[in-house]
């Protein structure tokens, strides 16, 4: 008998994870990416406040078990119902089972004025390059006004956006430019972090650190000439140095058929399942879809990991977990735990947390192999959000 | 008039906010939205909300599988 092909979009964690959890002697298993390459994108966050000079990146194909094939090719059109996906460079792909995995594409020409900003200054979510030019421009800052924030509700890894402020606050300390230097960390949500249980923990951190905060500040138009960021609700905001993270969009690929994305190009997948709707053969996975909860590695990874079982001929579904490491800075962080049926508990951030944070960096590599996954069976028990609201949360 | 529906149901971080604002920048002077939510925190969120942007709630109502808050844009 044939072997059921299982083609795979893009070879971030979503993508890798799933085609390391396909049998290869019962699947043909197919990744195909645009790039080489495979980024840890949480590091951004220390190339852009640190100067961090970690390699964080990693062949595709050195990433994939024996068996599972990697080809490098942009994918432009899929058709769902002719089960076939066209690359700009090979041709086309036939397959019985889909997976889309091509994560978020940022669209700084949303938002007038913001094209300008990103070229010259960068960000901390984006790229490795547009990171390392952020910390070109924060080491030689000299003092003023810094304008930190996203440019758009919908980001990647919620916590990152108040995480670049902490880190951006400590180094400044560190070098001696604190007093110079005002910090105001713009957001669209009505609070520092927009779940109220983990903003009960992080608000008092952010009053004593100084940084100021701008909520409801849903950015309009950047004007770079007058140094300014005007906000949809009105405000504006002059600064020295913006740090802007740009709004994200779906994917740029032309799905048939088209009522199977959302206004900003995500895919409608089923929220337990991750079957993109209307279809029982194709999936996605991860920051491309529009599954309500956070757009992070975990979710990728967990998503992944049921849509593998599903495939496989198992029940399986996913339960909404999020699980985002939150570096509050001078050593210490914590994690925003919910899922579908749990609000976010109040988890508290200590040192030791921290060091499952760096050490989640270094693991990274073996998570996406699936040679990690016991140690996250046992982490996801102990922690699930009723057990954490149980204890975190009555104790209020 | 009809209501655009705004559908959050289940989202929780960062939950029903990130819909509604998204909602908003596509709004018009006029429109009905109306947000359907089973986090709690929106009452209190979409009322903030309100406030700041210069718009309308018009009704909060409790089904028993959801929230909904209809919203009057006022201003854009
Ligand atoms: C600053 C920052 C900090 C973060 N911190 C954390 C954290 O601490 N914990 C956490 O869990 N998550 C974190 N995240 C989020 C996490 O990195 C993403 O959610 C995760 O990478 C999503 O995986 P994915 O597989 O959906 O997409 P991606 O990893 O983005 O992969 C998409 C892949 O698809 C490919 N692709 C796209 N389009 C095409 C196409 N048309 N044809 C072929 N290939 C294509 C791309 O080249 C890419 O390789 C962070 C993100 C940022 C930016």
């Amino acid at each position: 008998m044939e072997m059921k092909k299982v083609l795979i979009i893009g070879g971030g964690g979503g993508g890798l994870i799933l085609a390391n959890h396909l049998d290869t002697n019962e699947y043909d298993v197919t990744v195909v990416d645009k790039s080489d390459l495979h980024f840890y994108q949480p590091w951004f966050l220390y190339i852009a406040f640190k100067g961090s000079k970690r390699k964080i990146s990693r062949p595709i194909g050195e990433l994939l078990k024996p068996g599972a094939n990697f080809v490098k090719d942009e994918i432009s059109t899929i058709n769902l119902n002719e089960r076939k996906a066209y690359g700009s460079r090979k041709g086309i792909y036939n397959y019985d089972y889909l997976a889309i995995a091509t994560g978020t594409v940022p669209d700084p020409d949303q938002i007038p004025g913001l094209r300008q900003v990103y070229d010259e200054y960068g960000d901390y979510h984006t790229s490795v390059w547009n990171s390392e030019k952020l910390w070109s421009h924060i080491s030689k800052f000299k003092g003023g006004t810094i304008a930190i924030g996203q440019s758009s509700p919908t980001c990647k890894c919620p916590p990152s956006l108040l995480e670049g402020a902490f880190l951006l606050e400590e180094h400044l300390r560190k070098v001696g430019l604190r007093d110079k230097t005002r910090i105001v960390f713009f957001t669209p949500f009505p609070r520092a972090y927009p779940a109220e249980p983990m903003n009960k923990i992080v608000e008092p951190m952010v009053h004593e650190r100084g940084i100021e905060v701008m909520p409801f500040f849903d950015v309009d138009t950047i004007d770079d000439q007058k140094k300014t960021i005007t906000s949809l609700e009105g405000e504006s905001l002059k600064y020295d140095l913006p740090i802007v993270v740009p709004p994200c969009r779906g994917t740029k690929m032309k799905i048939i058929p088209e009522t199977v994305q959302d206004e900003d190009r995500f895919i409608k997948a089923d929220k337990k399942l991750m079957k993109i709707e209307g279809f029982d053969d194709a999936f996605a996975i991860g920051d491309c879809n529009t599954l309500p909860t956070s757009k992070t590695g975990v979710t990728a990874h967990l998503e992944a990991m049921a849509v593998s079982e599903i495939i496989q001929g198992r029940y399986s579904e996913f339960n909404g977990r999020i699980n985002c490491p939150f570096d509050t800075a001078y050593g210490k962080a914590t994690f925003v735990i919910a899922d579908y049926n749990n609000p976010v508990a109040p988890y508290p951030p200590t040192k030791v947390k921290h060091m499952m944070k760096m050490t989640m960096a270094r693991i990274y590599w073996m998570t996406l192999m699936g040679t990690a996954d016991p140690i996250f069976e046992q982490f996801f028990k102990f922690t699930t959000p009723e057990k954490l609201n149980k204890k975190y949360a009555s104790a209020e | 008039m009809e209501a655009k529906i705004i559908d959050s149901r289940g989202a929780a971080c960062p939950g029903p906010i990130t819909d509604l604002a998204k909602a908003y920048r596509n709004s018009k002077v006029g429109d009905i939205l109306e947000l359907w939510a089973t986090d709690k925190g929106v009452r209190a969120d979409t009322q903030a909300w309100a406030t700041k942007t210069g718009n309308e709630i018009l009704e909060v109502k409790e089904d028993p599988d959801k929230i909904v808050v209809r919203i009057k844009i006022n201003k854009r």
